[in-house]
């Protein structure tokens, strides 16, 4: 009829706005949340895993002896530094005495005197033994009283007595003598062992107690390292499993060694398994104590079985599992799980078969009514 | 008087009320019979307006009578409910300037009327296109009103007037702006128009040109109309 | 019957559709608002969801361990999962704080939120992230993390939390705090230590201060000084315990057990919602609200204004309608479809232009279809009584005023 003119512009319009509409259209259905999911999906292959262990350990001595005085007193002097090579019975240095030599030099004379005094209490009692001998021929032959025997006799008997008193004393004397003796022999340090002075913690002229440690001393062929595994990753943790330890300051060098013991006490506070592992070869250059390693220990490998990533492992309600791509559809498929090595490779003894589809990554929360998309990586994670 | 045109008796128009009030119309009478061409010519302020208003029933009479062919539709009150209707169906205008929708193609300005009174689209084009070529613009019919002169334009509302076949017309100045060549050829049309479609036209005007085409001319003055006899020249 | 209102747009097709897309600009900034909001709410959604969590157990009184810090020793876990009801708990750390690329210097921070999650197993353990766009979980116990994208940083990265170094060896998506920070996973003991250990240098200058301290530096007392130092270099805090539940059990009946027996603040998923959403996003809501109020009355003052002046060009016409016989209804439902249909296409204009400017904002963006529909009926709404006045106007016009004087 006559609406050409109109059709040339309505069409123009037409053109304009249809597309306008799709694209109106397009955004509603493919973007927000009604828009699918991208997901990730891997087969399950067969794999034999070989778990791992990892703990933080800490480099110790076996034995550190702590050396030092059993009594309080003052330090004289030290013939050690840190570092220093010794011996076992190299006297590493000295107390101070105090009053004790004289103390000694006292006993001495007292000793002296002690015996001084028995030569005495001896010469008496040898006149009162030869008067009461002679006493007692004078009154066999009546020549004197029985009174006069009977003084002598007296004076014999205290005599003896008074012997067995200085003997006595001297006695005491020289044990004291000697106590002190063994009193000014350990205020010398004597090292116990051969090894490496590692600390000297009181300086010439410090007043230390009892029992305080002056100088430690530890062997330096026997560094072990003191290693902690979560309690609930240290499964199969035994002695003699080959072990790698990274030093922290030797981070690119891995150094081997192996599990020496599980320590039957483990941390209740932290929930740690402790464990000693040792280096199988000495290092040249020694670690200093106290330096942190991250110890990895490799358990015996298992046979191959069916094996996920473990950031496949879902929750949906309390269940673990796996969402499995079954003709296209999620499925939720709980497991049962085996062991894992550090890589993040899961064994799975239920749930799953070799060649299944499992999503491995996904841009949101699965649940079974998600509608999904397949591609090769989530955007914006990189390659 | 034939049955169909357009009849008048003692219409008279107040404006407000007690001292202020004034009387634009005292008593007008008026005929005019199917098929006629009439002019009502008079000076500005003597109620030609007035009295247009009250023939195209957009304002309400005070007192008096109307009558379309056979139908009171005034009589001291209007008698006919709908007034827009009645203007829709019975009465067609042309105005001074065409006042055509700018955005509604020739045909659709026209048709327009048809489609108001319930024809469907086809049809009220057709019927349209058919007054079109009577008035000599079918060849205009799907532009837009912008790209006529305004002689066609002026043509087009004409047909407009005439698509619902109103039994009268109301032409208020219709010629002003035209030229006495258009003007004639305008005057020429309503008559022609009148005759074959029996529509009594009332020509308000003061264009010299066209008033010694009358047959009958009433004129207006002080609110009352006098009938006088036109030359009826043939335009 | 021909419609007035779609000639009259075609008519004048350029003037509408610049209107309508100015309006739609509005319009998108209107929904990019609403999806600020949306998304703030979502981002603490998230969180609450990829804790993975049923019930929290924080420090009695307070809100922890989001809104308010909380502080419990971490064995409390032992005890609660020992309730009944309770499937697993496990102890969990959260921390916001600077985290800086290894080799990079200090410019390379990132803000965060680092999380300490308990040693387990992924999908058993709570708090561990539920799902990774790349990579594996943690498996060591010390030393490796899982990333959000957001953070920027990529597979194999080092990255450093006060003095310990860690290798990314996962990232994840959409796991953020509830103020849009991106969450780094790393193992709990390695997180108490930052969370709780400062620096070297204020260790050290804290050692000091303990030798200097007679009380615990008496020399007849030779361990006591190391004691001492060891005590005050361990932390045995974490800010929470999260607990999920044996199906068939109630949150409310066992969160209610565990505060009777062990004196415990409990919340369950939804307390913890109604505190995150009530008390740490309220301010910004309001805010937001007053902003949407604000673009609405906008939005509907241009509609009207609009509306008004394509109806004022078109008075003479509308008054000569009138007199020929339209009907007043047919004008007035011309000007309204023609305010209607500036609505469309702002509508339209406004949801494309939102979509994609969405992913350009730093925060979470997230437009949801109900407040697309919401939004398309207020906006029709606002265009009908947008164009009220214009439509008063028309209808007022007198048809006489088309017959000259």
């Amino acid at each position: 009829m006559s609406r050409f003119p109109l059709r040339g512009r309505t069409l123009a319009l037409i053109a304009a706005i249809v597309p306008l509409l799709i694209l109106f259209i397009y955004v509603g259905l493919r973007s927000g949340p009604l828009a699918p999911v991208a997901v990730t999906v891997t087969s399950v292959t067969s794999e034999a895993v070989s778990p791992a262990l990892f703990g933080i350990g800490t480099v110790e001595a076996r034995h550190t002896h702590k050396i030092g005085p059993i009594f309080a007193g003052r330090i004289q002097r030290l013939d050690v530094q840190v570092g220093d090579q010794v011996k076992a019975g190299q006297v590493l240095g000295e107390m101070d005495p105090v009053d004790l030599e004289d103390r000694g030099r006292s006993l001495e004379a007292a000793v002296r005197r002690a015996e001084a005094v028995l030569r005495e209490a001896e010469a008496r009692h040898a006149f009162a033994s030869t008067q009461a001998q002679r006493y007692d021929e004078l009154y066999a032959s009546h020549s004197v009283s029985e009174e006069l025997r009977g003084t002598k006799r007296q004076e014999l008997q205290i005599a003896a007595a008074a012997r067995a008193v200085a003997q006595a004393e001297v006695v005491r004397v020289r044990s004291d003598r000697e106590g002190l003796g063994v009193q000014q022999g350990s205020l010398r340090l004597v090292a116990p062992v051969d090894g490496l002075v590692v600390a000297r913690e009181a300086d010439p002229g410090t007043t230390v107690v009892a029992g305080q440690a002056v100088v430690e001393i530890i062997d330096p062929s026997s560094l072990w390292m003191n290693v902690r595994f979560d309690q609930i990753s240290a499964a199969g943790l035994r002695r003699d499993l080959p072990a790698q330890i990274v030093l922290s300051s030797r981070s690119g060098q891995p150094l081997k060694g192996h599990v020496l013991r599980v320590e039957p006490k483990a941390d209740a506070v932290t929930e740690e398994t402790l464990a000693k592992v040792v280096f199988d070869t000495q290092p040249e250059s020694l670690p200093p104590l106290g330096e942190l390693a991250e110890v990895t220990v490799n358990l015996p490998a298992l046979p191959a079985a069916p094996t996920v990533a473990n950031a496949a492992l879902r929750r949906l309600g309390e269940q673990t599992g796996v969402w499995k791509l079954v003709d296209g559809d999620l499925q939720f498929v709980p497991v049962k799980l085996g062991a894992s090595d550090l890589n993040g490779r899961v064994q799975v003894r239920e749930g799953v078969a070799v060649g299944d589809q499992v999503v491995t990554y996904s841009e949101k929360t699965l649940t079974a009514k998600s509608r999904i998309k397949v591609v090769d990586h989530i955007a914006g994670a990189p390659r | 008087m034939r049955g169909k045109g357009i009849r008048l008796e003692g219409l008279r128009k107040r404006y407000g009320e007690g001292d202020t009030a004034v009387d634009a119309l005292k008593g007008v009478d008026m005929e005019v019979a199917p098929g006629e061409v009439v002019g009502l010519i008079g000076p500005s302020g003597s109620g030609k307006s007035t009295l247009l208003k009250c023939l195209g029933a957009v304002i309400d009479p005070t007192a008096g009578r109307m009558m379309l062919g056979d139908e009171v539709i005034y009589d001291n009150g209007w008698k006919v409910r709908d007034l827009r209707a009645l203007r829709r169906d019975k009465i067609g205008f042309v105005f001074q300037a065409p006042y055509l929708i700018p955005f509604l193609d020739v045909t659709d300005n026209v048709a327009l009327l048809r489609m108001l009174a319930g024809v469907k689209n086809q049809e009220a084009r057709q019927q349209a296109l058919d007054l079109l070529t009577a008035l000599d613009v079918q060849h205009r019919a799907s532009a837009m009103p912008s790209q006529l002169s305004g002689g066609e334009q002026q043509r087009v509302a004409i047909a407009r007037g005439l698509v619902n076949r109103p039994p009268v017309i109301l032409a208020d100045e219709p010629t002003a702006p035209l030229d006495s060549e258009r003007a004639m050829s305008v005057i020429r049309i309503l008559n022609e128009m009148a005759q074959k479609y029996e529509t009594a036209i009332i020509v308000v005007t003061h264009d010299e040109k066209i008033i010694p085409t009358f047959k009958r001319i009433y004129h207006i003055r002080d609110g009352v109309t006098h009938e006088e006899v036109g030359m009826g020249r043939a335009p | 019957m021909i419609s007035l209102a779609g000639r009259d747009i075609l008519h004048t097709w350029g003037k509408f559709v610049f209107t309508g897309i100015g309006l739609g600009l509005l319009i998108g900034v209107t929904l990019v608002m609403a999806g600020v909001y949306r998304g703030m709410v979502d981002d603490g959604k998230a969180l609450l969801n990829n804790s993975g969590a049923d019930l929290w157990v924080v420090q009695k009184d307070t809100l922890g361990p989001y809104a308010e810090s909380s502080s419990i020793n971490d064995d409390v876990y032992r005890a609660v999962r020992a309730m009944p009801g309770v499937a697993q708990a496990a102890n969990v750390t959260y921390l916001t704080m600077q985290v800086r690329k290894a080799d990079g210097g200090r410019e390379q921070d990132v803000r965060a939120m680092v999380v300490g999650i308990a040693p387990g197993q992924p999908g058993l353990t709570p708090g561990w992230p539920p799902y990774l766009v790349a990579g594996r979980q943690i498996t060591r116990g010390h030393y490796e993390a899982v990333a959000d994208i957001a953070s920027g940083f990529k597979l194999g990265e080092r990255i450093g939390i006060r003095r310990g170094h860690y290798t990314v060896v996962g990232l994840t998506r959409r796991t953020v705090s509830s103020s849009g920070d991106p969450m780094i996973f790393i193992p709990l003991k390695d997180a108490q230590e930052a969370q709780f250990l400062k620096d070297n240098d204020a260790i050290w200058q804290s050692r000091r201060r303990t030798e200097a301290n007679p009380v615990f530096n008496r020399p007849g007392v030779p361990g006591l000084l190391d004691a001492v130092i060891a005590s005050q270099s361990t932390n045995a805090f974490v800010n929470a315990v999260l607990v999920t539940l044996k199906p068939g059990h109630a949150p409310e009946e066992v969160a209610e057990s565990i505060r009777r027996w062990k004196r415990l603040t409990v919340y369950t998923r939804a307390q913890m919602e109604g505190i995150l959403i009530g008390k740490l996003i309220a301010t910004s809501a309001k805010q937001i609200g007053m902003f949407l109020v604000i673009l609405g009355v906008v939005s509907a003052a241009i509609v009207a204004f609009i509306i008004y002046t394509l109806t004022m060009d078109k008075i003479r016409e509308i008054a000569v309608l009138k007199l020929i016989g339209t009907r007043n209804l047919t004008i007035a439902s011309m000007i309204m479809q023609q305010a209607l249909a500036l609505g469309v296409i702002g509508f339209v204009v406004g949801k494309i232009t939102a979509t994609f400017a969405a992913p350009l904002f730093p925060k979470y963006v997230l437009l949801m279809p109900l407040d697309s529909v919401v939004g398309f009926f207020a906006v029709l709404a606002i265009c009908v009584l947008a164009s009220l006045v214009a439509i008063r106007m028309a209808l007022k016009v007198d048809p006489a005023e088309a017959i000259g004087g």
